[in-house]
């Protein structure tokens, strides 16, 4: 007889589970439909390091269908990110304003936020918490939480009328926050907003083509160690564009999270690992036979240690 | 009161009894005469300001100086609180005064904080212009420490090549960062369609 109870209980508490995480997924899906289908106009505010960076974010779908959107750093130099369907213009003071052929804004909102959450449920568990406040809205809670210690969580709000998002924070395994966005006003419309009349008409600059990734066995290393869902997304040679050095590149990416890995040689013969953080990105650097090896992503920093460890450099290391 | 008095009075407090009888008197005469026990303090505490034996803080007995003081202050007789008669007219309007106060208040608040937060990042960022580093943004946590020089000759040089080392990690370190966000924002490409034009060669990306 006890042991029935017991079962059922355990039963009781395991669908109780389920169905968190079935109403976690589903609020992904209605976000990530938000985000691609309505006409809103927000503002949020980047905190990390004892620092804020506002920005100003429109969407909107135009008559013909066709997305439309505007990120703006407000403070400081202008950045602009524009976004006409499928192609996305850059505007920064470092370069001269350039296109790319996609649908995906890279900025302060992780990418797949709009695309589909599933495709990282191999290695985050998508958990409903709870109901709060944000931004005067009653909002609901979801946490993405890593499976593994190698990564961090995101914790999102979300607004419970429209699943856009009010809040989200990158916060360790341990609950220690370090990096988040708080919307500070929330504005969804009906008919599109100036800004994005404007941006229509637009001219945005020429597309740059992006060149050919390098194929695995281009690479006189390979990194030997990633966590798990990590995938290899391109590699190639290039010079940082700041201190002109040559680099061999490969970044990697779990749907989340992107990781950079750089080896290059080096005037120095060894150099002990540094590493800082800048908000949840971690920036690791360590020179090992002549080699300069550096980490860089949102990763815990023992990860990206881990990471810069397992590399491993094959027998035709002297062509650079 | 006479000079002898003083002489016993400071033999006694120096332990050297001259005699029970002028001892006893002493003792009497301090405890009634106000003045003499004040010397009598005194005198301890010239003594133990000579065998340097003093606390750290002085503690002057204040407790007798309140005590007068509180006597000299005029009382204050303050009215006595009436019960207001709160009819329901007084209830109603108050009702009204909050319901019509609390959007404002609410308004008045998140303007106040957008106006913080606005100063806030105006001041870090004329922190950063000030900086000689464009650089400050990142906040270094070395694995090991850096030994301290011991020796003053060597402290300058040493303290400059730090300096300088430290410089060139920052910036080594920002190179890196902005470097994985462009990469991430020319990557963009290749996930929504896999198919790219030319092939590269060597080793030039972007500008």
């Amino acid at each position: 007889m006890r042991k029935l109870i017991v079962l059922l209980l355990l039963s009781i508490t395991t669908s109780a589970i389920a169905t968190e995480n079935e109403q976690a997924t589903s609020w992904l899906q209605k976000l990530s439909l938000s985000l691609k289908q309505l006409n809103f106009n927000t503002s949020f505010v980047v905190v990390k390091n004892n620092q804020a960076e506002p920005y100003h974010w429109f969407h909107g779908i135009n008559e013909g269908g066709e997305e439309l959107e505007i990120i703006s750093l407000l403070n400081g130099p202008r950045r602009d990110v524009l976004r006409k369907g499928s192609i996305v213009s850059y505007i920064e003071p470092e370069l001269p304003p350039y296109s790319i052929a996609t649908k995906q804004i890279s900025g302060p909102i992780p990418t797949v936020f709009r695309g589909d959450m599933s495709s990282i449920s191999s290695s985050y568990d998508f958990v409903s918490v709870g109901r709060s406040r944000v931004l005067g809205r009653p909002a609901q809670l979801i946490r993405i939480v890593s499976k593994d210690q190698h990564r961090f969580g995101y914790w999102l709000w979300l607004d419970q009328e429209s699943s856009l998002l009010l809040k989200f924070a990158l916060i360790t395994r341990t609950g220690q926050l370090l990096e988040q966005v708080q919307f500070t006003h929330l504005e969804i419309t009906k008919h599109l907003s100036e800004n994005l009349k404007q941006l229509e008409t637009a001219e945005l600059p020429q597309i740059s083509e992006v060149p050919k990734s390098f194929q695995e066995n281009d690479m006189a290393w390979r990194v030997g160690w990633l966590p798990n869902g990590f995938k290899r997304i391109k590699a190639n040679r290039h010079r940082i564009s700041s201190t002109k050095q040559p680099v061999e590149f490969m970044l990697f990416s779990d749907g989340l999270v992107n990781v950079s890995v750089y080896i290059n040689n080096s005037a120095d013969k060894q150099r002990a690992v540094e590493y800082v953080m800048d908000g949840a990105t971690v920036v690791l650097n360590q020179v090992n036979k002549g080699f300069e090896v550096s980490v860089v992503g949102k990763i815990p920093s023992k990860t990206a240690k881990a990471i810069a460890d397992s590399i491993v450099l094959l027998a035709k290391s002297n062509n650079q | 009161m006479s000079e002898s008095k003083f002489e016993t009075m400071s033999s006694c407090v120096d332990n050297y009894q001259p005699n029970d009888a002028a001892f006893d008197e002493i003792f009497d005469e301090i405890s009634k005469d106000g003045h003499l026990s004040d010397t009598w303090g005194r005198y301890h505490l010239m003594g133990d300001i000579i065998r340097n034996d003093i606390p750290e803080t002085l503690q002057f007995d204040l407790s007798a100086q309140i005590a007068a003081a509180i006597d000299n202050e005029p009382t204050i007789l303050a009215p006595k609180v009436s019960p207001v008669k709160s009819s329901s007219f007084v209830k109603e309007l108050k009702g009204r005064v909050i319901q019509f106060a609390k959007p404002f208040g609410q308004l008045a608040i998140a303007a106040s904080a957008a106006g913080i937060m606005v100063l806030g990042v105006q001041q870090t960022n004329i922190a950063n212009n000030e900086s000689a580093l464009p650089l400050q943004i990142i906040q270094t946590n070395p694995f090991g420490g850096i030994a301290e020089p011991v020796s003053f000759n060597f402290q300058q040089a040493d303290r400059k090549s730090q300096k300088q080392a430290y410089i060139q990690q920052q910036r080594r370190f920002q190179a890196l960062l902005s470097d994985h966000h462009q990469q991430i924002k020319l990557n963009s490409t290749t996930a929504d369609n896999k198919e790219t034009a030319s092939p590269e060669e060597g080793e030039n990306l972007h500008k």
